[in-house]
């Protein structure tokens, strides 16, 4: 039994308790030196598996500090998160968003890097959270961020995922779209993910976090637009329920208030009758297509200067 | 300060250097009370004081006790339970709301302090002392060494609770050349590999067993994290153990083992004999033999079974959820009693596989009134556990993650210690650099030990 094993080891004298801890030690450190070398050879090109909704928001943070700058950023929350990078046909589009996070966060590393996308849409749905600090510092930093390490079996498992998984070809991803667009809107019965919804959005007051981050928003603005980027904002649309409650109505009020100007908005034009929410706020995959094809078809408009 | 922090690592070091060094000899039990207050005061500064009032209270009702037993234990057990009474349960009667507090400035301030780290350990250890050192006509400990006893650090916050009588006679002079290195190192190192590579990176999963994230699970998510938490209570705990015995070597104490592979029980006697052994040996030599053991007929021993799993369960936490596990395992119990003088006779290995699947399966799902306290989240999962999942987006579950995880659980229930102590034994220390490696390279998100909270 491993207890025993442990346990009643015998006592072996200096000189073979040293031995065994010089050997210990050395495997250890080969181990160590192996995967380093190893992430010095295959870092640049490992994509781990996401086991959370965040890991893979940390990929996204990673893959835009290490490829060619996009032209189109996507910051926001778990709202917009669930906007697949392939759903929108422009092909240098990164999704910043991190979900249970603030816009502010993705805003902010762009913004701290020297060369800026074209165009950068803000959700401005959930302005009561602030940056996460920490994030921005450590992705504000030149180097690219990697581990010193390559992590032996999250590699193996990504590579065999990566190998089940393979992405599917453009053609093959467009068509898998559009059949889903092409089915019918879900059934899903949402009613108690979105009374719990509302009942928690009712009885926030978010005015004086969403003000710190519309002042944060409207500071950052001229200094990305002086740098030659285009920023607009974007509201998600929620179910109407969602939409009416206390938290909802005062972040629009207080937003729409900062930023006056039609021409700073990105109208996102969707019928409503086709969206569902399956958790009573996020939108099911379906929505988020749709949704994205909006927004898209929208700011090819704007960013062509209609 | 936390066993996975690097400010542990160098305290111990320290600690360590000073501890042995020639000129200090005289002055190691010192030494290793001052560094265990420090320890303990690096998070919770302001809960010194306490722990100084329980040790030094204890001390006091050991010394009257060792005069007049009959009097004073039982004064002195009553003392340390009524401070276990008083800040584990003190939130079922008072809120966190100003106006619950009483206006009397020392009362409010005894209301206010926080859940002390350690004190369901340590009020264990107080009752321990004062029941064995009080058994026989014992030599009065000095006041150094009792506060040792209770405040020595590898065991302050999680234990294991280690017996009066086992602690108190290595309380002497320790010398470098006597300590066992090799099964220290061994200890630590699969205590940093269960807690950093298995128990670390399950929590990753099972965090969807929290509310609400639960309610978007498929229904064979919802049993494959039932699982996964057993595992990861299991390794945390197992974890937290090993280095608190390894660390403990080091500075010369052998303190109590705590698991002997409890998933491989086959029955849920057999079970308490293996699943936190510190514990369970506490209460039936404190709690069920007091009460009366077995030798006051069937029913009486039902009921002091039922009484001593209800009070275990309490003792984790002032929760419903903590109660209804203890009383449920207390029922187990009650409920396999009859079989188990019969059941031998029929012993063969595929009854046995299925007695071990059996219990381990009634185990795992006892776990989840510990991940969810809340007794309606518990009950809400454990009923989605038996129809069908409807959401359509339910989050993606990483399986070959979840095995390669849980895996050295599983191979070192197999039985694999044996053969690495015999066949394997000349690749033992490269397999511990290489769980040494892992236990950094494949770490999981840091969290704390799950044990900590009771």
């Amino acid at each position: 039994m491993y207890r025993s094993s442990i346990s009643s080891s015998e006592h072996m004298g200096h000189s073979g308790d040293l031995r065994w801890l010089v050997r210990c030690a050395s495997a250890a450190l080969l181990a160590l030196l192996v995967c380093a070398i190893a992430a010095l050879r295959l870092g640049g090109g490992l994509e781990l598996p996401a086991t959370t909704t965040r890991d893979s928001a940390l990929l996204a943070l990673n893959r835009y500090l290490r490829e060619p700058i996009p032209d189109v950023v996507l910051v926001g929350s778990s709202l917009t998160f669930r906007l697949s990078e392939e759903y929108f046909e422009t092909p240098r589009l990164r999704n910043l968003a991190l979900a249970g996070g603030s816009p502010l966060t993705g805003l902010e590393i762009v913004a701290h890097q020297s060369q800026l996308p074209k165009i950068i849409l803000v959700e401005t749905n959930v302005l009561s959270r602030p940056a996460d600090d920490v994030l921005v510092e450590k992705y504000t930093r030149k180097q690219q961020v990697e581990s010193l390490f390559l992590r032996p079996l999250r590699f193996g498992v990504a590579s065999y995922e990566n190998w089940m998984h393979k992405p599917a070809s453009h053609s093959k991803m467009a068509d898998a779209l559009n059949r889903l667009i092409m089915q019918a809107p879900s059934d899903f019965d949402n009613r108690t993910y979105m009374e719990r919804a509302v009942s928690q959005l009712d009885a926030l007051d978010p005015s004086p976090a969403v003000r710190m981050s519309v002042e944060i928003v409207r500071g950052l603005i001229p200094e990305l637009e002086e740098r030659g980027a285009k920023v607009f904002l974007f509201e998600l649309p929620y179910i109407d329920q969602v939409e009416k409650t206390r938290a909802a109505t005062i972040t629009r009020e207080i937003v729409h208030a900062a930023f006056p100007e039609s021409s700073r908005w990105l109208p996102v034009d969707v019928a409503r009758s086709d969206l569902r929410w399956a958790d009573g706020v996020h939108l099911d995959e379906r929505s988020a297509l749709i949704t994205a094809r909006s927004i898209e078809k929208i700011f090819a408009v704007r960013s062509h200067g209609g | 300060m936390s066993f996975t922090s690097w400010q542990f690592a160098i305290f111990v070091a320290v600690v360590f250097g000073v501890y042995y060094s020639p000129p200090l000899r005289r002055f190691q039990i010192q030494l290793l009370v001052f560094s265990s207050l420090f320890f303990y005061g690096y998070g919770q500064p302001g809960l010194l004081p306490l722990l100084a009032v329980a040790v030094c209270g204890t001390f006091v009702f050991l010394i009257l006790a060792l005069r007049n037993r009959a009097i004073w234990l039982p004064s002195g057990v009553v003392f340390n339970l009524l401070l276990l009474a008083f800040f584990k349960y003190k939130f079922l009667f008072i809120g966190a709301d100003p106006q619950d507090l009483t206006g009397v400035t020392p009362i409010d301030l005894l209301l206010k302090l926080p859940l002390p780290i350690g004190i369901s350990f340590f009020v264990f250890h107080n009752v321990s002392l004062l029941v064995d050192l009080t058994r026989e006509e014992a030599r009065r400990p000095s006041l150094t060494d009792v506060f040792l006893y209770i405040v020595f650090f590898p065991q302050l916050v999680s234990g294991p609770i280690t017996r009066a009588e086992m602690f108190f006679p290595q309380i002497k002079p320790k010398y470098v050349a006597d300590v066992p290195f090799v099964e220290a190192a061994k200890w630590i190192v699969a205590g940093y590999f269960f807690k950093l590579f298995v128990a670390n990176n399950l929590n990753e999963m099972t965090s969807y067993m929290d509310f609400p994230l639960y309610e978007t699970l498929r229904t064979e998510d919802r049993w494959l994290l039932v699982f996964l938490y057993s595992y990861q209570i299991y390794a945390d705990f197992f974890g937290y153990t090993a280095i608190a015995i390894g660390i403990a070597l080091l500075f010369g104490f052998r303190l109590p083992i705590n698991f002997d592979l409890p998933y491989i029980s086959s029955a849920f006697s057999e079970f308490w004999t293996r699943w936190h052994i510190s514990l369970s040996s506490w209460l039936r030599t404190y709690l069920y033999i007091p009460l009366g053991g077995n030798r006051c007929g069937a029913a009486r021993t039902n009921l002091n079974l039922m009484i001593v799993m209800g009070l275990g369960g309490l003792w984790h936490g002032a929760a419903i959820s903590y109660l209804v596990w203890g009383l449920f395992h207390g029922l187990l119990l009650v409920l396999e009693r009859p079989f188990l003088r019969s059941l031998p006779a029929f012993d063969s290995a595929p009854l046995r596989f299925v007695r071990m699947t059996f219990v381990f399966l009634c185990v795992s799902v006892l776990w989840i009134f510990f991940k969810l306290p809340s007794f309606d989240h518990a009950l809400s999962y454990l009923a989605g556990m038996f129809k069908p999942g409807t959401n359509p987006n339910p989050p993606k579950l990483f399986h070959d993650l979840a095995l390669l995880y849980a895996l050295p659980v599983m191979i070192q229930h197999l039985g694999f210690g044996s053969v690495l102590q015999s066949r394997l034994s000349r690749w033992e220390p490269y397999l511990y650099g290489v769980m040494a490696a892992l236990a950094y390279l494949e770490a999981g998100p840091d969290v704390s030990f799950i044990y900590f909270q009771f």
